[in-house]
């Protein structure tokens, strides 16, 4: 058998001696959204950035145009506040999960 | 023409058509490190036991030039053969005719050989070399795929269906093999995935290649749509041949009982299990120590390896075996290897398997991705598929059955036939520090020494419930009984369910937790 990394496991406050598999390996940590960061939902192409830093905005309003799947995708503000930055541009390349827009 | 002249027409004609894509397309599959679907189908079956039909059909495409080509064979090879003597229907697509792309025609023989599987009741297999839909038949070639896929659909739990991923399978293509049964792919050349590199570098910048995208390590450790693993084709023919020797080849047949052998073994089966529960090892030292000439055929043997699946034989008669697997994060249960157990489970039902379950879990993974992942979904499918089996179900505790992990696995109270404990056994409502730390969370907070009055908190609650005698005692379990009585026990009991009968509620089907 593969020799896999020797590791515990704790439940119900007993610490179990195990091995690891590669899945469990590649799983990543849980990190808590923020929710005055507005991430990309979708992988695809920056085609418009509607707001400035600054700028004062509701939700609902648009922030701006994704183009995935052949799709103009509109990406609205979840709650409203002021911009505090801008961390894309027309014309870039965004993966899923990426930081678009933060709030102040 | 004569007939001797007509005959020798034939010979010749045959002889063109089966040369698929030409020499210098055969060379270039070579050179690819792939043998040809001839060769891959007279490897897979029994010498000279091939007959092939459908040699001549041809397309009936119009657009795009298609008028002129001859396609030989239209890309894919049916026939009938034989593995260990017994019947099997074959299709293989070949990719030196335009990279066994699948045209209508090219469905329909794969259809017709599906049909006549179904018609024998014989399994089906499917070796799948092909770079996908036929773009120049356009809709055509989406209808043959549908029709492929309602075909799997129907043959599900009646014939043993085997997809073989030798090249690429990708788009829809993909579908036909993930509706079967079994899946084989083989090092660096099954290549699985719905969009592939190309088209995911143009829409989201990301850059892969194929093998880390789909390749048969992915799918065999990572995605679970794959069954079985193997280094070469040689290799992957030979898992599918024993693979076939143990199962039944259709869901009338049952199981045909084979002069019984015993374990060979040489681990005693008193000393595989630690006693201490926190301590791990190798749960598939318990079943070669119960099966026939120790021999197991595992099933998804690198997904989820906190649990096991596979078949042995028991008295010269197949079962299935499902095995939690301290080895592996010690044998819990999560999203993963529910899923794993409870297709199988299902499996050995819809083929009148007998399942033998052997537990020994803490319960299941804590933490965000698994609650996120949906484990309570995931892992209710696992009592589902449990308790809606009506195959003999035998059930042997080996050490730590603890909450839900109990419950989930073939208990009594999802109807198992026979339970059985080892006297390492611990069946109770958790382990015996967290149970004594919230049971007695006054007791040790108001002692003068807390850490003292938990440890002793601990060694009385183990006394009294880690053990299977409480389980015993409500009749929960029927036997607790020595690890060295295992087999025999398990020969009896398998004696005893041979003609069990258990009436199904009257419904069309159920809703699993999909």
């Amino acid at each position: 058998m593969k020799e896999l990394k020797n590791i515990s496991v704790q439940i119900d406050d007993e610490v179990y001696e195990t091995h690891s598999t590669i899945a469990f390996d590649k799983k990543k940590k849980w990190i808590c959204p923020d929710d005055r960061i507005i991430k990309s939902i979708i992988p695809g192409t920056i085609i418009d950035v509607v707001v400035n830093e600054g700028q004062k905005v509701d939700e609902g309003d648009i922030i701006l145009i994704i183009e995935a799947m052949k799709m103009n995708n509109r990406i609205a503000f979840t709650h409203s506040g002021v911009v505090d930055k801008v961390f894309v541009s027309t014309g870039d390349i965004v993966a899923r999960g990426q930081d678009l827009i933060s709030l102040k | 023409m004569n007939k001797n002249e007509k005959i020798e027409a034939l010979s010749k004609k045959r002889q063109e058509v089966m040369l698929g894509g030409g020499e210098k397309a055969i060379q270039k599959q070579k050179d690819s490190g792939k043998l040809t679907a001839r060769e891959r189908i007279d490897m897979l079956l029994d010498p000279d036991s091939f007959n092939e039909y459908d040699l001549f059909v041809q397309h009936e495409a119009k657009d795009f030039g298609m008028m002129e080509k001859v396609l030989n064979g239209d890309g894919v090879i049916i026939g009938t053969g034989t593995i260990d003597q017994r019947p099997v229907c074959v299709f293989a697509q070949d990719f030196t005719v335009v990279g066994g792309s699948l045209g209508y025609m090219h469905a329909k023989k794969i259809t017709k050989i599906q049909d006549v599987a179904m018609r024998m009741k014989v399994p089906c297999i499917g070796i799948n070399d092909s770079g996908g839909a036929r773009i120049q038949e356009g809709v055509s070639a989406l209808a043959g795929y549908g029709e492929i896929f309602y075909r799997n659909t129907q043959a599900s739990g009646v014939i043993p269906q085997i997809s073989v991923i030798l090249g690429p399978c990708a788009g829809g293509a993909v579908y036909s093999p993930a509706l079967t049964d079994y899946v084989f792919v083989v090092d660096k050349v099954s290549k699985m995935f719905i969009t592939g590199p190309e088209v995911i570098k143009t829409v989201l910048g990301e850059e892969i290649s194929q093998e880390d995208l789909g390749g048969a390590r992915v799918h065999s450790e990572i995605t679970g749509n794959a069954h079985f693993f193997a280094h070469d084709e040689k290799e992957c023919f030979q898992q599918i041949r024993d693979l076939l020797a143990v199962i039944p080849h259709n869901n009338k047949e049952g199981i045909i009982k084979k002069e019984t052998k015993k374990p060979v073994h040489n681990i005693d089966i008193n000393s595989v299990v630690p006693v201490d529960p926190t301590k791990p090892y190798d749960v598939r030292d318990v079943i070669k120590a119960i099966t026939d000439k120790s021999e197991f055929v595992e099933v998804m043997e690198k997904f989820a390896q906190n649990i096991v699946i596979g078949f042995g034989r028991i008295d010269g008669k197949t079962v299935g075996f499902v095995a939690n697997q301290p080895y592996y994060l010690a044998g819990v249960l999560d999203v993963d290897c529910s899923d794993k157990a409870a297709r199988f489970i299902r499996y050995c039902d819809s083929f009148n398997i007998p399942i033998v379950t052997l537990v020994d879990l803490p319960g299941y993974l804590p933490g965000v991705d698994q609650e996120h992942s949906g484990v309570i979904r995931h892992g209710a499918k696992l009592l589902y598929s449990y308790s809606e089996a009506t195959v003999p179900k035998i059930t042997v505790i080996l050490r730590k059955a603890y909450g839900g992990g109990y419950i989930a696995m073939s208990s009594r109270h999802l109807n198992a036939d026979f339970v059985y404990a080892w006297p390492t056994a611990e069946i109770a409502v958790m382990g015996p520090q967290g149970a004594a730390n919230i049971i007695f969370r006054k007791d040790i907070m108001n002692a003068e020494n807390p850490e003292e009055m938990r440890k002793q908190k601990v060694e009385e609650y183990k006394h009294r419930f880690a053990n299977p005698y409480v389980a015993a005692a409500k009749g929960y379990v029927d036997s607790v009984i020595e690890p060295a009585e295992t087999r025999d026990m398990l020969v009896h009991a398998l004696m005893i369910c041979e003609n069990k009968d258990e009436i199904k509620t009257d419904k069309k089907h159920g809703i699993p937790p999909f």
